[in-house]
């Protein structure tokens, strides 16, 4: 998997992404996916991630980031 | 305005591509050392259509011709933000992403899509890609011109490589996936 952008959060991400990387192809494609067996892992490594990216600037800038995915958000997540 | 488009089918199912995309920029994938970093910064699925989304960061490092460079004032490392839909009951993966640093100056625009291929739907896979690259800053049609056109190069060129690393990350996901399974079978 690939690296964190704060080396300190590559632990817990690693271990975020393999849960996820199971929940994915074991029950989310299958249709089994009731509930997100990862959120405390994710909880664990997004808390490490979000002093980096205060510390780096980066947060102001996503939030820009954000914004400008709200037309993406409205054409991609209709229903099929 | 310059448009990049590109279609591609992989010789291997929906499900791993989807699965496999994931993991492109990991360590399976030697074709793609810009890529320095990809982090989640959140996901979610949608209890109405269910529909996962993602947003990514992915951190970027390359370099630039000298001459943009001292045009742009760049750093070397930018960041790239992507919201990514995955509706799993129509087999269909979006992925829109645009850069987050130097946008004042140059978008870049991306949408890639996966979808089960229109001529072999079970065994293999579609990829469209396209990208709009806009360089925003007044005036001197000549420099916007050079900066979209070695930006849409350098895409392209991205782009290539992209597909051949992860073509490696497919092959090596369908290796470790068997391998899993046998251990499960001997259990």
């Amino acid at each position: 998997m690939s690296a964190s952008l704060a080396p300190e959060c590559n632990e817990k991400k690693e271990r975020y992404d393999t849960c996820f990387l199971k929940w994915y192809s074991e029950k989310f494609l299958r249709g089994i996916a009731s509930t997100d067996d990862c959120e405390p892992l994710f909880k664990e490594y997004k808390s490490c991630l979000g002093k980096a990216l205060k510390e780096q600037g980066i947060d102001t800038m996503l939030e820009e980031a954000r914004a400008d995915s709200r037309e993406s958000d409205a054409e991609h997540m209709k229903p099929s | 305005m310059k448009i990049f488009s590109a279609t591609t089918e992989f010789d291997y199912t929906w499900e791993e591509v989807s699965v496999g995309n994931w993991r492109k920029y990991g360590p399976w994938n030697e074709k793609t050392p810009h890529v320095i970093a990809v982090d989640t910064l959140s996901r979610s699925v949608d209890p109405a259509t269910g529909i996962l989304r993602t947003e990514r960061l992915i951190t970027c490092k390359q370099s630039a011709p000298q001459w943009l460079q001292h045009f742009l004032c760049t750093s070397s490392v930018s960041h790239v933000f992507e919201t990514s839909y995955v509706d799993p009951s129509a087999k269909k993966v979006t992925m829109c992403s645009h850069n987050m640093t130097m946008a004042d100056l140059l978008t870049v625009q991306e949408t890639v899509v996966y979808q089960p291929s229109p001529t072999s739907p079970a065994a293999r896979t579609q990829m469209y890609q396209n990208a709009k690259i806009t360089a925003l800053c007044g005036g001197w049609q000549k420099i916007k011109n050079s900066i979209e056109q070695f930006t849409v190069d350098r895409f392209s060129q991205n782009a290539a490589m992209g597909r051949e690393g992860f073509e490696m990350v497919l092959e090596m996901s369908r290796k470790a996936f068997a391998e899993q399974r046998e251990q499960q079978a001997k259990l």
